[in-house]
């Protein structure tokens, strides 16, 4: 076990510069499953070892559910003995899975009132909200629905508008709530894992703008739409720390679709920055998975052996 | 005992439906009685208040006082009320990016700056 329990908590950084890299060089696709992918897997395997550690932790309190072979010197030596990190671990692990609830349940919430606001309207795909603050959202559901107020379609044209349909529409078709949730719940389970966050949230609204560029086929009405829209919200509150980035995600999103189409490769060549990147955070990821199975190996071999003595 | 709260729940923003599109069937500015006996007398005289009055907090109805008792008038339809009823969603949920995928997010002057650069220079490239 040793030290191979503490790298599933700090292998997350080698993922830092694939999610900056991945954003610019890969298909906006192929981006949103690798980041998601890799996200969950660290995730994963830092609570895994965040609860190994906790159960080494708790062999100290008294009254501890653990067979009375746990306190032998030769099971002592076997596993990471130092007090402060395993009693720290109790916390921690408490810590991150509050959050994930808390996540959940919030995920849940929004999406039970916002099916609940729309009660007694009838259920077409998309709905139409008289409102002057300009907004659309695509809300996920048995039956996903894009929900639109009238004054975002009133400062646009009707290619604008349908280009924004056709976006609302992709996130709904590829479940993209899905991957949000999924790298909003490894966020919380790890913070060395918020820039894959952010990524994610990037990526999965150029994978939408992709399509709807595809769908509608002129990639300018969807960047004039972007555009359009952003301006007209213009004052909304904004979530991230601005001035940090050179450049927000919508001008980026904007400026991304006025270039060339991303090339379809879901994987880059191995010799360039990217696919150093990429290789980096796959063996990190690896390391990451074999770590805290390898911990997780050792633990149940070594309760195993003290309750059969 | 959750499920049972969700149904009332559920159940009370379908009342708050019926209620307005009874309302809105009414020629003038109507009593709670008058509301109550249009959908069939089967509610409690209090729950029909309670749902007017929420309805009223909303911004949906109005009210005013003709002697002793209040008359409500609708000011909005079923498709205002769920306006009304979803600014409220995104207003209180501050993290609702993460389930809802918004179009476009808030802008600082910086990015707008740059946003409108980028619009000016695709419109001449249009020209």
């Amino acid at each position: 076990m040793g030290v191979f329990v503490f790298l599933p908590l700090v292998l997350p950084l080698t993922a830092w510069p694939i999610a900056r890299l991945a954003e610019q060089h890969l298909h906006p696709r192929a981006a949103t499953w690798l980041l998601s992918a890799v996200a969950g897997v660290f995730a994963v395997c830092s609570t895994l070892c965040l609860a190994l550690l906790m159960v080494v932790g708790t062999a100290q309190l008294p009254g501890n559910p653990l067979p009375d072979g746990w306190s032998d010197p030769e099971v002592r030596e076997a596993v990471p003995s130092d007090e402060v990190t395993g009693k720290a671990a109790i916390p921690a692990l408490i810590a991150v899975l509050a959050a994930c609830a808390r996540v959940l349940w919030r995920h849940q919430r929004v999406r039970r009132r916002a099916e609940r606001a729309l009660a007694g309207l009838p259920a077409t795909p998309v709905a139409v909200l008289p409102d002057e603050s300009p907004y659309a959202y695509a809300l996920p559901g048995t039956r996903g629905r894009v929900v639109v107020s009238t004054g975002m379609l009133a400062g646009l044209g009707s290619a604008e508008r349908r280009a924004l349909f056709a976006h609302e529409r992709a996130h709904l078709a590829h479940r993209h709530h899905r991957f949000l949730l999924t790298v909003q719940l490894a966020a919380r389970a790890n913070p060395f894992l918020r820039p894959l966050r952010t990524a994610v949230v990037y990526t999965a609204e150029r994978w939408a703008d992709e399509e709807a560029a595809q769908a509608i086929g002129s990639r300018r009405t969807v960047a004039l739409a972007v555009g359009r829209s952003a301006l007209m919200s213009g004052g909304a509150p904004v979530a991230t720390l601005a001035g940090f980035a050179a450049m927000g995600p919508v001008p980026r999103r904007v400026a991304a679709l006025l270039g060339p189409a991303p090339a379809g490769r879901i994987w880059p060549p191995v010799f360039t920055t990217v696919g150093l990147a990429a290789w980096g955070a796959a063996v990190g990821t690896t390391a990451s998975a074999l770590s805290s199975a390898n911990s997780a190996v050792t633990l149940v071999a070594i309760l195993h052996a003290t309750t059969s003595v | 005992m959750k499920d049972r709260e969700h149904g009332r729940r559920r159940g009370q923003g379908e009342l708050e439906v019926q209620v307005l599109a009874a309302l809105r069937e009414a020629p003038e500015p109507v009593s709670t009685g008058w509301v109550r006996e249009r959908l069939g007398g089967t509610l409690a005289h209090t729950t029909v208040i309670t749902i007017l009055t929420r309805l009223l907090a909303k911004g949906a109805v109005t009210r005013e006082k003709e002697g002793r008792t209040f008359v409500w008038t609708a000011t909005a339809d079923e498709a205002g009320l769920a306006a009304l009823r979803m600014r409220r969603v995104l207003d209180g949920e501050s993290d609702r990016e993460a389930v809802l995928a918004s179009f476009v997010t808030g802008l600082p002057p910086q990015d707008e700056r740059m946003l409108r650069g980028l619009l000016e220079r695709a419109g001449e490239a249009e020209e």
